[in-house]
């Protein structure tokens, strides 16, 4: 029996979209939305799967703890220059000045630990998209970290939200990916353009 | 009988060492936690520097506890 119609393959549709979606570009290393990134490889990928959009949260969710991490740096100066003031010396003998010593450089370990830990849960909690799926990498409390990854043709709707003054004005929101049945549902936080990925992810999946 | 054990500054001493010696295993973890996170995501440039970071993180550390056991 001869063919009526035969629909287009689903991979070869992806496939025109995926090319209208690529620009090739070099990322930077703080780099919070970048669109094609070079250079840059996951667990388990395919040999040839491409990296469609890579995100993280935008830098200014940083403000809070480089902020709180200047203070710490300074607090101890700002301490040792006023308790002299009230008639306090830490120094006054070579017992008290070793312990003084002691804990102020575990105090500054203690600061650099912070700020580094810091750093690297925003660094690593990643968001990528490529041709075939979504992937999730998320790290808090430098004992955890979690990756999901779900197959963009198990995501039924995509959509974004934007809420208060801040993101609004410097273009960053939660991205939010529902997927089909009882498979975890997608979150992105804080991520930049939010509506240009969500478009992005939109087309990918063919609900455009 | 020498009670110097009981002595407050001995104590102090001892409780510091201990807190520093907490501190080196966790240092240790960040640098478990680097080389976990570099497997699962390679990005250019940052496993190296992380990596040195960890370690300088984890030299210091044990300085800090010679160091404590040397003048306290």
């Amino acid at each position: 029996m001869t063919d009526i119609f035969i629909a287009p393959k689903q991979n070869e549709k992806n496939k025109q979209k995926i090319q209208q979606v690529i620009h090739k570009s070099h990322m930077h290393v703080l780099s919070s939305f970048s669109k094609n990134p070079l250079g840059i490889r996951f667990q388990a990928q395919k040999k040839d799967e491409s990296i469609i959009l890579f995100l993280r949260p935008h830098l200014l969710t940083n403000l809070s703890w480089v902020s709180l991490g200047i203070f710490l740096i300074f607090l101890p100066l700002i301490i040792m220059t006023i308790l002299p003031m009230l008639g306090i010396n830490f120094l006054s003998s070579e017992i008290i000045a070793h312990f003084t010593t002691t804990y102020v450089i575990f105090y500054y370990l203690i600061v650099f630990s912070y700020v580094l830990i810091n750093f690297l849960t925003w660094f690593y909690n990643i968001f990528i998209v490529t041709a075939d799926r979504i992937i999730d990498i998320r790290y808090s409390d430098i004992v955890i970290h979690n990756v999901s990854e779900t197959n963009l043709h198990h995501i039924e709707d995509v959509r974004y939200s934007q809420s208060g003054v801040i993101p609004t004005l410097f273009n960053y929101g939660n991205l939010y990916a529902q997927t089909a049945g009882a498979t975890e549902n997608f979150e992105a936080r804080s991520i930049p353009k939010p509506k240009e990925v969500t478009d992005i992810i939109a087309s990918l999946i063919g609900n455009d | 009988m020498n009670f110097s054990f009981f002595q407050p500054i001995f104590l102090i001493k001892l409780i510091t060492l201990i807190v520093v010696g907490f501190y080196i295993i966790f240092t240790f973890i960040i640098f478990t936690q680097i080389k976990a996170m570099d497997r699962i995501i390679g990005l250019p440039h940052a496993s190296g520097i992380f990596k040195t970071v960890s370690v300088i993180n984890i030299i210091l550390a044990i300085s800090l506890f010679l160091l404590a056991i040397v003048i306290l």
